[in-house]
């Protein structure tokens, strides 16, 4: 697996992180990613994978419960509220 | 009274009344004060909520009222988990300035049996390292010799039980990250099995692997711990239901007549070669019990780290998504930004290691690519799962180095990240597979090192993991921390 800037540069996309550095990312990333090749090497003797099913017959009821944390409102924590609403950088 | 006697007795003594519990905690921040800027084990101390619980404590002993099972019992607790009132961090700018407005179920537990919850320790970021070099405050640093790592990601909880700070810690454990800083610091840490305890309040990396897991200087501080973390909580509906054991009781059962399988692949070429002599050494200890050691081959073990760290980092791509720093988070103003601009640039402040395993997951995830890493990865650990179940119909438990090598410098391994992954091999299985493993301090190197020895039990079995561990505890004698 080759890796280049463009490919670590969609994958800053992917993950929405403005990469500062691109370039220290390629060498690692492609030896990493080398590395996980080794999984494509393995003989299984089975195709299962892990898997636990948990029946819900007893899920609570579905109730109402305000929240608050020391007699505050959840909205007191948010950093940039406005009356009930989080200011938001514009969408378009 | 020194700082290093065990939970058991100290807070029997605080019962009694023969022990001030406001001294005992002003000598322990006295002590905090006097080692920290050398150790930088914590992130945040509380001191004054600390001294007024302490004197509470104090009262209500003297009044006569009921108090709780760890009545006045310094702990520190791993800064991902969440604590009201007090900011929790995971060594992230990400999450500079959030206090948590609710406590995590294991800190509300501590907070019930009347702990004192002294501060919260340092980590590697968002708990992805093995040396809390990754930490956005800067290293821990081990109180063997400062110049090493403690190991991690969970190093503050190490430094803090192990240099005195605390008497126990709470750390998280995703792969080996309790159990690394443990054997580093030469104290002992507890992974527990996977839905013993409950996550609720962890800040989420690899949700399906990683536990809450108690850090102390001895076992029996261990199981006490353990008593009052484990269980059911309707707010993890990953906990299992069953009523846990009394982990405190018949801790010293022994192990006479055990069989213990030395796993073949976690004591093979790899291992330094004091590393190597001390696992002979626990062998013939073990032996010296009463038990019965074989040697257990698990070959799934050879594409262990590959796939934990496929899961991992896919896991983490995922759960990271969360961070957008609109609602929380540093403070950076999003005027004049368009959305997508605005997010893009605050997340670029997450650190290089979250930073390249968000990378690694968004590729292992994408289209294409799926089968041939991701999808592997889950029929490895299957795999690794089946064939642990399987060697637990032969033996009782399984034991081999927590770490494969000493403790290395600070600044030593931090450029090349696939070595530090491949340091992860003996403690990674246990996450994989859902079982519970515990690091035991067992020798001391040459240098002057700590040297820890795994334990590693099938799912549900830590009580008979603790008798263990015990065992070797009480048959091992160590010098004690040197700073």
């Amino acid at each position: 697996m080759m890796v280049d800037r463009k490919e670590i540069a969609h994958l800053g996309d992917l993950v929405k992180v403005d990469l500062k550095d691109p370039e220290k990312y390629i060498a690692q990333v492609e030896q990493i990613l080398n590395y996980f090749e080794g999984l494509d090497k393995v003989d299984f003797k089975s195709e299962k994978t892990l898997r636990n099913e948990i029946q819900y017959d007893d899920l609570r009821e579905d109730k109402y419960e305000k929240f608050s944390s020391d007699g505050r409102p959840l909205v007191d924590f948010l950093k940039k509220a406005q009356d009930n609403f989080v200011r938001a950088p514009k969408m378009i | 009274m020194s700082l290093d006697i065990s939970a058991t007795e100290y807070l029997s003594l605080v019962r009694e009344g023969g022990l001030s519990v406001e001294e005992f905690v002003a000598k322990t921040l006295e002590r905090i004060a006097k080692v920290e800027d050398r150790l930088h084990a914590f992130i945040t101390i509380d001191s004054q909520k600390s001294a007024e619980r302490a004197r509470a404590i104090d009262k209500k002993i003297k009044a006569g009222e009921r108090t709780g099972v760890l009545a006045g019992m310094p702990v520190s607790v791993k800064d991902n988990i969440c604590s009201t009132g007090m900011r929790t961090t995971c060594a992230s700018k990400m999450l500079e300035g959030f206090v948590p407005p609710y406590d995590a179920t294991v800190v509300s537990r501590l907070k019930a049996e009347d702990a004192i919850i002294l501060g919260k320790v340092n980590l590697d970021e968002f708990a992805m390292g093995s040396t809390t070099e990754f930490s956005c405050f800067g290293p821990s640093r081990n109180p063997w010799n400062t110049d090493y790592v403690p190991g991690g990601s969970s190093g503050g909880s190490g430094v803090s039980v192990s240099a005195l700070e605390c008497m126990a810690s709470l750390g998280s454990d995703t792969g080996g990250s309790v159990r690394s800083p443990a054997s580093f610091c030469s104290v002992v840490g507890l992974k527990p099995t996977y839905g013993l305890v409950s996550r609720y309040g962890l800040v989420s990396y690899s949700n399906s692997i990683e536990q809450v897991g108690p850090v102390a200087r001895r076992v029996e501080d261990i199981a006490l711990l353990m008593n009052v973390i484990a269980g059911h909580d309707p707010h993890d509906d990953t906990t299992a239901k069953r009523k846990p054991d009394d982990y405190v009781q018949d801790l010293d059962a022994g192990i006479k007549g055990k069989r213990i399988g030395l796993v073949k692949q976690m004591a093979g070429e790899g291992l330094e070669k004091e590393v190597s002599s001390a696992t002979e050494a626990a062998l013939a200890r073990l032996q010296d019990l009463g038990a019965e050691c074989v040697t257990v081959s698990l070959d799934a073990i050879e594409h262990s780290v590959a796939a934990y760290y496929t899961i991992a980092s896919a896991e983490a791509s995922s759960n990271l998504a969360r961070y957008d720093n609109l609602r929380y988070g540093f403070d950076f103003g999003n005027e004049g930004y368009e959305f997508k601009a605005y997010v893009s640039k605050v997340r670029g402040n997450f650190g290089p290691e979250v930073t390249r395993r968000m990378l690694l997951g968004a590729f292992v995830l994408s289209a294409g690519y799926y089968g041939k890493y991701y999808l592997k990865a889950q029929q490895v650990r299957a795999m690794i799962k089946s064939q642990i179940d399987d060697a637990f119909k032969t033996v009782d438990l399984l034991v081999s180095p927590t770490m494969p090598i000493l403790p290395y410098k600070i600044g030593e391994k931090i450029d090349d990240p696939l070595k530090l992954y491949l340091l992860d091999i003996n403690t990674i299985t246990a996450n994989l597979a859902g079982i519970p493993a515990i690091s035991v301090p067992f020798a001391i190197s040459s240098a002057g090192l700590p040297i820890g020895m795994q334990l590693l039990a099938n799912s549900f079995e830590e009580k008979a993991l603790l008798q263990a561990a015990f065992s070797l505890q009480q048959s091992t004698r160590l010098p004690g921390v040197p700073i």
